[in-house]
């Protein structure tokens, strides 16, 4: 392990130079595309990029080497199973072995893909993928990028590897005729950057069956001999960020083919609802046609089903009451697979017409997500999905019908493309998802950086939390943080009734000792006069994207969120208000806060421009904040904000350019989001203070 | 003050104005008597007509979609008679007749060249459409006579025929109207040769065979009516045909024997192999390839070297190659190179896979979801606008060019506006929303009834596929499913034809219908009985794309040497001879690297990638080779867009440029390994030649090479060069000369 480097802080150069102005000029001039290039963006944080292997078998004990960003310091991999114990490498003097770790994963582990993660020196790092099987696994050593340095595979085992850019990896079998083998390989999830290309080639290397849309190659050996597979990534990408883990399974005829695990996508965080079963009540096989191919179903129900064959329309036909309200969810894109599915609710009317009642479309993204422009105007991660969730009403009596189709599905042919779909009554629930804060932070940024909870002392880590409301739940939802590590605080901002997005605030006490905490976040709501309470789900990017023009942001779900303090550097700048209490302040009345700034560093620039979070605070106009000042103000005018009476919790947020440095290298810009902590107002009828 | 004189001035102009526009205003109600008597003259019958005929409403003229000329616009070639009337009667005031004096008509005027005319003398004064024209503004240009019955039919007479070189024959068009009256109408109808290289046509129909053999048609246009007459120009010689393998050579070598055009002789192994091997796989055979079919005794190693290029993947990476042109995948950003990557490969292995070409084609035109999930949706990418979508497809996949009737009546085919657009219905239910690259789109069934709106009349028009009714479509289902269905129809006149005439000129560079994307009536095929046999030996084998290569490569017209007999070179087009093809700039180019041992470098491919198997254009850019041997950018459906004809630059190229002379001495290349063997001279050389071209040297090709190769050599100090170094520049020399040879440079 290397000792942690400590923040040094920059101070202002002292003295005069003078210089002719056309030399000057030229010099910008000359540097201009330097100085741009210079400024970065996010303050380091430790991540976690590769680790190799990428998993193991239950039982075993094996040798991961990691890599990463920001990982100075490192002390424990750590893995979102218990299960799954690391310790570090020891060379035979004792030493530690640099980012190398032995990892013993338990028999009784089951198989499936956990999240690993390293404490560095900065506190938690982003996670990868790490993955456990019952299979022997080998782990790749050398290029195989021949057929004459094809690595030979065993089949009904894993191999762990990673591609050559540029190039295409042969891995050798033996097969008997019409033996039955599944070549499956993950890559995209387990973070792999590779899109996976298989192929299946005879003793000569001549392709017989490809596979290049992250499915497998389920292989019949036409005769007695040695076969290869080929893999590849779309583009033929490949380097260390392009690893992947490829199966050879043998499989009798019959034999349903299971994946290798993979990591779940973000918005698959609003399935299933509360309550629900493993496995739907019924299969579409299983029921009975009545009407025109139509199945014969009774509300409520829970019905699972496949967008298969090709262009396969699914009929359900009930009979339902004048005044019955019923809300169906399908899930189907939620549950990974790439549909989009469509309903539609008909009445029967004379001679078997129908005539349309409701159609249900998309689930919509909570908040607007970003587009693919020129910068980010809302967040790159998508909670929406093209599943379908929506309500009909019954107006007469009668008998009806519930339409299922995939929108895509008009000539795809894959029987694994399945849906559910539940018809219930109102069951007004929510699902919340959150991430850390994106934002643009400097012209056309678009910068997409998985960003761990490491949090520096005296830093405000503003979290995004967003909400997927079910059967109508319109209410408020509380943010609440549970088994925070020592010296860090959590305050929510709620999510508003009606609204859909809330913040959470994490800070760090300026003298916050190291820790890491699994941390739980909460969103709380009153629902039919109940007090609810559901587990927010957490996102992160994979990879630290710097511009999502050239490489896309791909986030996932991630199993846990660690919240850490590192205790070896300082957030630049503190802002808060300068007395810690609730503010108080008459509806449609003026209230200025005075903010104190404690600076830490030096900082690019005189002034930032800060937002504010707080519902009814959001449409404050942006405001200056000097930098070089220690005191400033802020003035909020609630007649114009329209602010309601009662409690309202708020921060202020904006970008900044830091001169960081590590040790002894050269200071850095670095623009970063810089949040002040949470200011408590409290906003009282004009009356009141009359 | 007014004087006398300007009382007179006045009286001498004011009056006869006045009196001019009392007799206007009298005579433009009641149309004066006609000075001419005869039938009552109809502006859609005869006036129209006439204006063809004199080419006023061509595209270079005055017709709209040209853009008219200074303001007097007609609709092209009279497709449309109310909109003409309308300009030439009632705009501009009227200013273009002048009933009170007919002959004075701006009409007349303008095209007798009474007054300058742009367009020079279209109509001879005192002609009989000069009369007609005449008659029709004296009779006060009506619109139609009451019961002027509407054109059903042309036809012409002789429907077909034979004309002998140098014979000529007079054509009649014939008009049928729907109160069964028929009239003559050759005078106002026009005539145009197919191949003006066989056949020329005067404007009164006398069409005079020229020299060269084959089949030759003339289209007659009448209104919005065309029809064709079909001739043969024998070349009269005997025909004795090689018996035939399949119907492919029945049909070819009964046409030649209708024509007298003696087929060449079957050629020789070594040339099949080279040439079934370029056509198939795109590339030129091995040395052990050569070698193996040179040793190999069997009576059917010709079709089993066949069904070997079929089941590899260069034929799979030689026709996406074709196929991924056409369907544009472009690279016009740096961020395209997922989904160009994906659809090429798409592409490539449906056709490793031996997908059916209707299920190919559906999946495309079908498609939704992302590029990665489902790539054929990369072409809705590059395709983006419905027109667009409707305009590729047709000209594609049913030969059907439909540009023109966008905007108005197809000049050269029956399709219309109505057509276009109910084509156009379709593609109308296509959602996009857009994905996190610029520029791409998922691509879903937008729930909804399909329909189009017709720009002529702004009248929505419901899906239908040129004229056929697919039925209605409900709002559940993705309409471009029934085109699909109705595409795969075993009876689809266009589907199964197009593709085969496209497969056809592939491998004889000539198309059945030329060009292979241009099917319709007035361009027939010259071998309609092959084409037809074609058509449905492919709807039979299930639309099996390897089942019609099978058979065109296995027939002995695909077989026929390259080399002409002492008739039949004048042939161009009945087959009778191979018709040698220079070879594309990927399949060169991957040659050239066969033969040297060298490999070409082409960014974000694996290194030894053949150039065939490039996904996109983008390495156009960085290969100064590709660009000279005219790699198609894939801006086009066209094949046209693939420049096969040669040039200096190509020559020059091949002789000077950097990038042939490092291949030639390419480290790792056959002629430092041939230096590094222990064989003969003359086995070296015998290499070189089965590399190049398939087969050993000749005696005296051998003798010639030898003694090159012998040759001592001096260096630029004029000191003579070692053994090594004068045998290595020697056989690049040797190399270079093979490379330079037309025997290489095209599939003969």
């Amino acid at each position: 392990m290397t000792d942690p480097l400590p923040l040094r802080r920059i101070s202002p150069r002292g003295g005069r130079c003078i210089l002719p102005g056309a030399w000057l000029g030229a010099t910008a001039l000359l540097c201009l595309p330097t100085l741009l290039h210079a400024q970065s963006v996010c303050l380091p944080a430790p991540r976690l990029l590769t680790t190799m292997p990428m998993g193991g078998q239950a039982g075993t004990e094996i040798e991961v080497k990691v890599t990463g960003q920001s990982l100075d310091g490192s002390e424990q991999l750590i893995f979102s199973d218990p299960s799954i114990i690391a310790t570090p490498k020891l060379s035979d003097d004792g030493t530690v072995v640099a980012d190398t770790f032995l990892v013993r994963i338990a028999k009784d582990c089951a198989a499936g893909v956990y999240d690993a993660r390293i404490m560095a020196g900065l506190g938690i790092s982003s996670a990868r993928a790490f993955s456990v099987s019952d299979v022997p696994e080998v782990t790749q050593t050398g290029p195989s990028t021949s057929l004459e340095t094809a690595l030979e595979v065993p089949i009904g085992s894993i191999v762990n590897a990673t591609l050559v850019d540029r190039s295409v990896n042969f891995y050798a079998f033996d097969a008997k005729q019409n033996q039955r083998i599944i070549v499956d390989c993950v890559a995209k999830g387990i973070d792999s950057k590779m899109n996976p290309v298989l192929v299946v080639a005879d003793a000569g290397g001549s392709d017989l069956i490809v596979e290049r849309r992250g499915g497998i190659i389920d292989f019949t050996a036409p005769q007695d001999g040695r076969y290869y597979v080929k893999v590849h990534d779309l583009t033929f990408k490949g380097g260390p960020h392009y690893f992947f883990r490829l199966a050879l399974t043998e499989a009798t005829a019959d034999a349903v083919v299971t994946r290798l695990p993979a990591t779940k996508s973000v918005n698959s965080f609003s399935w299933p609802p509360p309550g629900v079963d493993d496995v739907p009540a019924a299969d579409e096989s299983e029921l009975a046609a009545v009407d025109d191919g139509a199945m014969g179903i009774t509300l409520p129900c829970d019905v699972g089903g496949s967008f298969f064959p090709a262009a396969d329309v699914d009929t359900y036909q009930f009979t339902a009451k004048k005044g019955e309200t019923w809300w169906v969810e399908v899930a189907s894109e939620r549950l990974g697979r790439p549909t989009d599915p469509s309903v539609v609710v008909q009445r029967v009317i004379n001679g078997g017409k129908v005539v349309d009642v409701a159609e249900l479309a998309d689930i919509p993204s909570p908040v607007k997500r970003s587009s693919n422009g020129y910068s980010y105007d809302g967040p790159p991660y998508n909670a929406g999905s093209s599943d379908a969730l929506g309500k009909f009403e019954i107006n007469e009596d009668g008998t009806y019908r519930i339409r299922v189709t995939d929108l895509f599905g008009g000539t795809r042919n894959d029987p694994a493309n399945r849906y559910r779909m539940i018809v219930r009554k109102a069951a007004p629930d929510f699902a919340l998802v959150g991430w850390a804060l994106h934002m643009g932070l400097r012209n056309g940024d678009r910068n997409a950086l998985s960003k761990p909870i490491a949090l520096r002392g005296g830093a405000v880590m503003p979290l995004e939390i967003v909400v997927v409301r079910r059967d109508g739940f319109d209410g408020e939802i509380e943010l609440f943080f549970d088994n925070l590590p020592e010296g860090v605080t959590a305050t929510g901002l709620k999510i508003a009734a009606g609204k859909t997005r809330g913040i959470m605030l994490v800070s760090a006490a300026a003298n916050a000792p190291r820790g890491l905490q699994m941390a739980d976040l909460f969103g709380r709501a009153t629902i039919d006069g109940q007090d609810v309470v559901r587990h927010c789900h957490w996102a992160s990017m994979k990879w630290p994207v710097t511009n999502a023009k050239s490489e896309i942001p791909d986030p996932r779900l991630v199993d846990q969120i660690p919240v850490s303090v590192g205790g070896i550097e300082q957030a630049g700048l503190s802002i808060e208000a300068a007395e810690d209490k609730v503010w108080q302040v008459e509806a449609g009345g003026k209230l200025t806060i005075p903010l104190r700034l404690i600076r830490r560093g030096d900082f690019s620039g005189k002034s930032m421009a800060l937002q504010t979070f707080g519902a009814a605070f959001e449409r404050n106009a942006r405001f200056d904040l000097s930098l070089t000042e220690d005191q400033s103000q802020v003035t909020l005018d609630l007649a114009r904000l329209k602010t309601p009476q009662g409690d309202h919790t708020i921060a202020f947020y904006g970008g900044a350019v830091a001169k960081y440095a590590r040790g002894d290298a050269k200071p850095k810009d670095i623009v970063d989001i810089y949040v002040s902590k949470p200011i408590s107002i409290h906003v009282v009828p004009a009356e009141a203070t009359k | 003050m007014t004087t006398v004189s300007d009382h007179n001035r006045i009286q001498r102009w004011l009056l006869p104005a006045i009196l001019a526009l009392g007799l206007l205003l009298i005579q433009r109600p009641a149309p004066c008597v006609a000075q001419t008597p005869g039938d009552p003259v109809s502006f859609v019958n005869d006036v129209v007509p006439v204006l063809t005929k004199a080419g006023c409403n061509a595209g270079v003229c005055h017709a709209k979609a040209g853009g008219g000329q200074n303001g007097f616009q007609l609709s092209l070639l009279g497709f449309e008679p109310l909109e003409d009337y309308q300009h030439l009667v009632r705009e501009g005031r009227g200013r273009r007749l002048f009933p009170l004096d007919p002959p004075r008509s701006l009409l007349l005027a303008k095209a007798a060249g009474d007054v300058p005319h742009g367009g020079g003398v279209r109509i001879e004064k005192d002609s009989k459409n000069y009369n007609t024209l005449l008659r029709w503004i004296q009779a006060g240009s009506p619109y139609r006579p009451a019961a002027d019955p509407d054109l059903v039919a042309i036809a012409i007479e002789p429907a077909t025929g034979t004309l002998l070189p140098g014979e000529s024959l007079n054509l009649r068009s014939i008009a049928t109207f729907s109160d069964g009256s028929t009239r003559d109408v050759t005078k106002t109808s026009l005539f145009e040769s197919n191949d003006s290289a066989m056949a020329t046509v005067t404007e009164s129909g006398q069409v005079t065979a020229l020299d060269l053999p084959g089949k030759v048609s003339v289209m007659v246009r009448y209104q919005d009516r065309v029809a064709v007459y079909n001739a043969s120009i024998p070349l009269g010689q005997p025909v004795t045909p090689p018996p035939p393998n399949n119907f492919i050579d029945e049909l070819v070598f009964a046409n030649l024997k209708q024509l007298g055009i003696p087929p060449s002789q079957v050629c020789d192994d070594a040339t099949f192999l080279r040439r079934v091997s370029l056509d198939i796989a795109g590339r030129v055979p091995t040395e052990v390839e050569a070698r193996a079919f040179a040793a190999d005794d069997a009576a059917d190693k010709r079709a089993t070297a066949i069904d070997r290029l079929l089941r590899s993947p260069d034929y799979a990476d030689y026709f996406a190659n074709k196929w991924t042109a056409l369907l544009k995948n472009r690279r016009d950003d740096a961020s395209d190179i997922t989904s160009n990557f994906a659809f090429h490969a798409w592409v490539r292995d449906n056709l490793l896979a031996g997908t059916a070409y209707d299920q190919l084609v559906r999946q495309l035109l079908a498609a939704t979801g992302t590029v990665i999930a489902n790539p054929p949706v990369a072409w809705y990418k590059r395709v983006k606008e419905p027109k667009q979508q409707i305009e590729d497809v047709a000209q594609l996949f049913l030969g059907v060019r439909l540009q023109c009737a966008q905007c108005h009546h197809h000049p050269f085919e029956r399709w219309s506006q109505e057509d276009y657009y109910s084509l156009a219905a379709f593609f109308s239910r296509i959602g996009r929303k857009p994905t996190d690259t610029a520029g791409e789109d998922l691509i879903f069934h937008q729930r909804g009834m399909a329909q189009a709106v017709n720009m002529k009349n702004g009248q929505p028009v419901p899906p239908a596929a040129l004229g056929d009714s697919v039925g209605e479509i409900p709002p559940d289902e993705d309409p471009r499913l029934r085109l699909a269905d109705w595409m795969a129809n075993p009876d689809n006149p266009f589907f199964a034809k197009s593709l085969v005439n496209r497969y056809w000129k592939h491998f004889f560079r000539r198309g059945l219908i030329e060009p292979e994307d241009d099917i319709r009536d007035t361009n027939p095929p010259t071998n309609p009985e092959l084409l037809g046999a074609l058509e449905r030996h492919f709807v039979d084998s299930g639309f099996d794309l390897r089942a019609l290569i099978r058979a065109i490569t296995n027939s002995k017209a695909y077989q026929l040497s390259a080399i002409p007999n002492e008739h039949n070179l004048v042939d161009s087009q009945n087959y009778s001879r191979f018709y040698p093809k220079r070879l594309q700039a990927e399949v060169m180019l991957d040659a050239i690297d066969q033969v040297t041992g060298a490999q070409t470098s082409f960014a974000n491919l694996p290194i030894g990638t053949r150039a065939v198997a490039l996904p996109d254009n983008s390495y156009n850019k960085a290969s100064p080779f590709l660009r000279v041997f005219g790699r198609p950018e894939a801006t086009s459906v066209c094949e046209c867009e693939r420049v096969q004809s040669g040039s200096l630059a190509q020559s020059l190229h091949l002789m000077n440029a950097g990038d042939i002379k490092s291949k030639l001495a390419a480290g790792g290349g056959r002629i430092n390994r041939l230096i590094g063997e222990k064989t003969s001279a003359a086995e070296k050389i015998n290499e070189l030649y089965l590399a190049a071209f398939a087969r050993a040297p000749s005696e005296s090709e051998l003798a010639t090479a030898l003694q090159y190769i012998n040759e001592p050599r001096t260096g630029a100090d004029g000191k003579p060069l070692d053994e090594t170094r004068t045998l290595r520049e020697n056989l690049q020399d040797l190399t270079w000369a093979l490379l330079n040879t037309k025997e290489f440079l095209f599939n003969h």
